[in-house]
């Protein structure tokens, strides 16, 4: 009984062990005889579900394991190992690849195919017998067959598989991405007659390939998502060929144009080559992406968003930053590149990486002593303007242009560079701004408390703003911004008036129309009450002054214009209100100071009690040369004009006597005389002598002398800067000036205290000197220094001490 | 030859020395204009002469000076307010003699 119950179990056991294929031979499995509704019952009368299916499974992963990934796998590690060496043969390695995938592909698909119906078996006895299987996993037992696949797959995959898919993909999307976006290109093309390689497949045009490729591709596709693989071996190499693509795109699109907004452009392209590649990839073919799941669909819009798009933005900013510093330069042009940055900035982290980068390029490009401060300044308004679109409330600019700010206070032309430039109409870009009429707005004006009308629309400073100025600064406008440099008005106020003196000084127009308007706007901007545009303003005054005196005093009723030789005009100016003038002498001659001093007492009796103290060397001089074969008119200095006036006596004068003549010192005379050298009127004969040059006998030295043309050759050609030259006198005389106020109190305390040491001397002039003068230690022990030189002043062990006399 | 040519040139330039004429066809000067005074500084306001007082804008002109007969002289605006503050007698603020304007 025990034998036959053996026997029988033997049977029976045999029968499922066929059925269920546990001794891992998987070949017969649909032709066993038996019904599967039987072996079930069976197994249930046995009560050993459990155990049956467990074993069933079991030999299902060693096959898996053992035979059908080892047979996939061994695919592509064969394949390696032939193609090892010939890397890069693009064209055919592709095809072979291509085929070779498609292969193993295939093959996996078909025999993991076969388990399918063993699947469904162990699954039936599952429900029937209640037997379980791992089921922490959701889903039925095919998605568990399938995770086994996967992890299967996984552990055994060879390092070369990775490489081979991406050249299987790559080549597809070459393909795809040749079809879709080269169609356009190729029109524009020109058209040749020589064989011109596909672009998808590398072959030639004839022997193209593509769409076999595009077809092997789609059936791998296919049979990878049916069986759970796609999105598991292919779905980086899918993405990544796409933001590559999109790294590339972006930067062939905004390479040095920056006067297009290609932002929208971009977001289009990058929806539709991302799309149809996710469809081509996930749905066989374009345009099958509304037919397909609902899984699929949600997939690629979440793609799309979430990584293609924000990738795009990435890379468009980045490639933008890299070029911020000429976008910056280029401004206006390139708002719509600023206005793209501004929207991809919001939905970036780049903020920091833009400050950092812009900041290192303009470092690199704009603060060295190669760039002129003209330029410098010309960069830091155009970074005022181009990052005021970035971001309106200035933050970006504020953090940026802090080292140009910086910079430009080191230059000591900048403050000149600026109020030449705000008072010169051919420099429109600040003078139009002057024009605006809104008060400076400076760093120590403290008016940011914020406008309580307007809470509602009220947002905080980004997070990066911390330590920062007031609000109200960072949002001043360009010629607050420029003031800010240095951060007071006086210094530009006081650079404006050396210009306008200057200007004054060698225009002689006695047209203050313009000044005026100028300085309307600047009382606007820098406020009325400045004490130095109050100079300004007399000095304009002055002019207009002297232009109704000349007219009266040159009068028919004048007295004095009978016996007048030549008319003379001044410039009658107030002394306190200018700044301080190059002391310079020179002995005009006989005639010229006999009607100066005519001119003088024109004046005094028309203003009593006034008197004028000439400044020879100031002044505009119209002549009438007569040399032998020509005239020459021209205007000139008093002092070009005194020394052609001596040459009328002698034609041949030495620097020494003439220097002595005219009480101007020989080094002046020198360059002054440079002028008529260039005129060729003068020649230097020797050292230091020179002779009149007249038309006549140049019969050697050329005929451009003859011709009323400079004598290129002759003259040292210095003359220009000359002309150029400030009449005023240079800051630092300006300032020494200033610093002799402090000479008395200074005198007044050694000869009170004997010997004092540089600190006390500060000291106590900061103490009786409030306000007026501000003056450093280091300035004032170069001032000291100076007095030590002149002999004014004895320094021993550091003390300052008055000599005695 | 070089020798001959050299006393030629300088018989040339010897002839023509009268030839050049310079003739100043207008002469524009540089002045700064000051008051005759035997101060720099007015005694009031101890600002300059050259300058205004303290209340003016514009020098000159529009802030003049004046003297008094005890020769002492002072911005017209400076000495009109000192005289308007003395109830008295109105003397001048530097000697103290009787204020009486200059002819």
């Amino acid at each position: 009984m025990a034998a036959v119950r053996t026997a029988d179990s033997r049977q029976q056991w045999e029968i499922i062990k066929k059925n269920f294929c546990i001794d891992g031979d998987f070949s017969q499995i649909n032709d066993s005889g038996e019904d599967l509704q039987l072996v079930v019952r069976l197994v249930q009368q046995l009560g050993a579900g459990q155990l049956v299916l467990d074993l069933a499974l079991d030999a299902i992963w060693l096959a898996l394991r053992q035979s059908v990934v080892p047979k996939f796998w061994q695919h592509f590690v064969t394949f390696e190992a032939q193609t090892n060496g010939k890397e890069d043969d693009a064209g055919e390695g592709s095809v072979e690849v291509m085929s070779r995938v498609a292969t193993a592909v295939s093959e996996l698909y078909d025999s993991a195919g076969s388990f399918v119906p063993q699947i469904n078996r162990c699954e039936m006895l599952c429900e029937q017998s209640g037997a379980k299987f791992e089921d922490c996993i959701p889903g039925g037992l095919m998605e568990h067959f399938k995770l086994h696949l996967r992890a299967t797959l996984h552990s055994q995959m060879p390092s070369s598989f990775m490489h081979l898919l991406h050249k299987f993909y790559s080549a597809a999307f070459k393909v795809f991405y040749q079809a879709e976006v080269g169609s356009q290109v190729e029109e524009s093309e020109e058209v040749t007659d020589e064989p011109v390689p596909c672009g998808g497949c590398g072959g030639a045009t004839d022997a193209c390939h593509c769409q076999a490729i595009t077809n092997t591709f789609c059936q791998v596709n296919k049979q990878l998502y049916g069986l759970d693989l796609l999105e598991r071996l292919a779905g980086d190499i899918i993405s990544s060929l796409l933001l590559s693509v999109i790294t590339d795109h972006v930067s062939t699109t905004c390479r040095d144009s920056y006067d297009q907004s290609c932002i929208n452009q971009l977001e289009k392209w990058v929806e539709n080559v991302v799309v149809g590649w996710l469809e081509l990839v996930y749905c066989g073919s374009r345009g099958q992406l509304s037919s397909a799941d609902a899984a699929i669909q949600t997939m690629v819009s979440n793609n799309l968003n979430q990584t293609y798009m924000t990738a795009l933005y990435h890379t468009y900013t980045t490639t933008r930053i890299d070029q911020l510093f000429n976008i910056v330069i280029e401004y206006p042009e390139s708002q719509p590149a600023l206005e793209d940055i501004r929207e991809c900035l919001d939905r970036t982290h780049l903020r920091d990486r833009l400050v950092e980068s812009l900041r290192s390029a303009i470092q690199t490009r704009l603060l060295h002593p190669g760039v002129n401060t003209t330029d410098v300044l010309h960069a830091y308004i155009s970074a005022i303007k181009a990052l005021r679109v970035l971001d309106p409330k200035g933050v970006l600019l504020e953090l940026v242009s802090e080292p140009v700010r910086q910079y430009l206070r080191g230059r000591e032309d900048t403050v000149r560079y600026i109020v030449t430039s705000l008072t010169d109409e051919s420099c429109s870009e600040l003078s139009e701004e002057l024009l605006v009429a809104a008060p400076l707005v400076l760093d120590d004006s403290h008016s940011d408390d914020d406008n309580m009308d307007n809470w509602e629309t009220w947002t905080p400073d980004p997070v990066h703003a911390h330590n920062l100025k007031s609000k109200s600064q960072r949002t001043a406008d360009i010629i607050s911004m420029l003031v800010n440099i240095y951060g007071s008005k006086d210094v530009f106020i006081t650079e404006y008036r050396t210009i306008l003196a200057d200007r004054i000084l060698s225009q002689f127009s006695y047209d203050t129309e313009r000044e005026i308007r100028y300085l309307e706007h600047l009382k606007v901007r820098f406020g009325e009450t400045l004490a130095l545009l109050h100079k300004c303003e007399v000095m304009v005054k002055d002019v207009a002054d002297s232009k109704r005196i000349n007219t009266s005093i040159n009068s028919d009723e004048n007295p004095h214009r009978e016996k007048q030789k030549f008319p003379v005009s001044a410039m009658i100016l107030s002394a306190q209100f200018w700044p301080s003038f190059k002391e310079e002498r020179l002995q005009v001659p006989e005639e010229v100071t006999k009607e100066l001093e005519n001119y003088t007492e024109a004046f005094q009796d028309l203003k009593g009690n006034r008197t004028l103290n000439w400044k020879p060397h100031l002044g505009q001089v119209q002549l009438e040369i007569e040399l032998k074969n020509r005239t020459l008119n021209l205007t000139v200095t008093p002092t070009q004009a005194t020394i052609i006036y001596h040459f009328q006596e002698r034609n041949r004068w030495s620097i020494d006597d003439l220097s002595t003549m005219t009480q101007v010192p020989k080094t002046v005379l020198r360059r002054k005389i440079t002028y008529w050298q260039t005129q060729g009127v003068l020649q230097e004969v020797e050292s230091d002598v020179f002779v009149l040059v007249e038309g006549e006998e140049t019969g050697e030295e050329g005929q451009t002398a003859a011709a009323g043309l400079p004598l290129a050759d002759i003259a040292p050609p210095a003359i220009e800067e000359d002309e150029a030259e400030s009449v005023m006198a240079s800051a630092q005389d300006q300032r020494e000036e200033e610093l002799q106020v402090l000479w008395s109190y200074i005198v007044g305390m050694l000869t009170n205290l004997d010997c004092l040491p540089l600190e006390r001397i500060h000291a106590m002039l900061k103490m009786f000197v409030q306000g007026s003068v501000e003056c450093s230690p280091q300035e004032l022990r170069a001032f000291l220094d100076r007095k030590v030189r002149q002999h004014q002043l004895l320094l021993t062990n550091g003390l300052y001490k008055l000599p005695k006399n | 030859m070089i020798v001959l040519k050299r006393s030629w040139r300088k018989y040339s330039i010897d002839n023509l020395e009268q030839v050049m004429k310079v003739k100043i066809k207008s002469w524009t000067g540089v002045a700064t204009w000051r008051w005759v005074a035997n101060d720099d500084s007015c005694g009031i306001c101890r600002m300059p002469f050259d300058g205004c007082c303290s209340d003016c804008r514009l020098p000159g002109d529009d802030c003049p000076l004046v003297w008094g007969q005890c020769s002492h002289c002072f911005h017209i605006h400076c000495i009109m307010k000192w005289l308007q503050s003395q109830q008295l007698h109105q003397q001048c603020p530097m000697c103290r003699q009787e204020w009486k304007f200059k002819e």
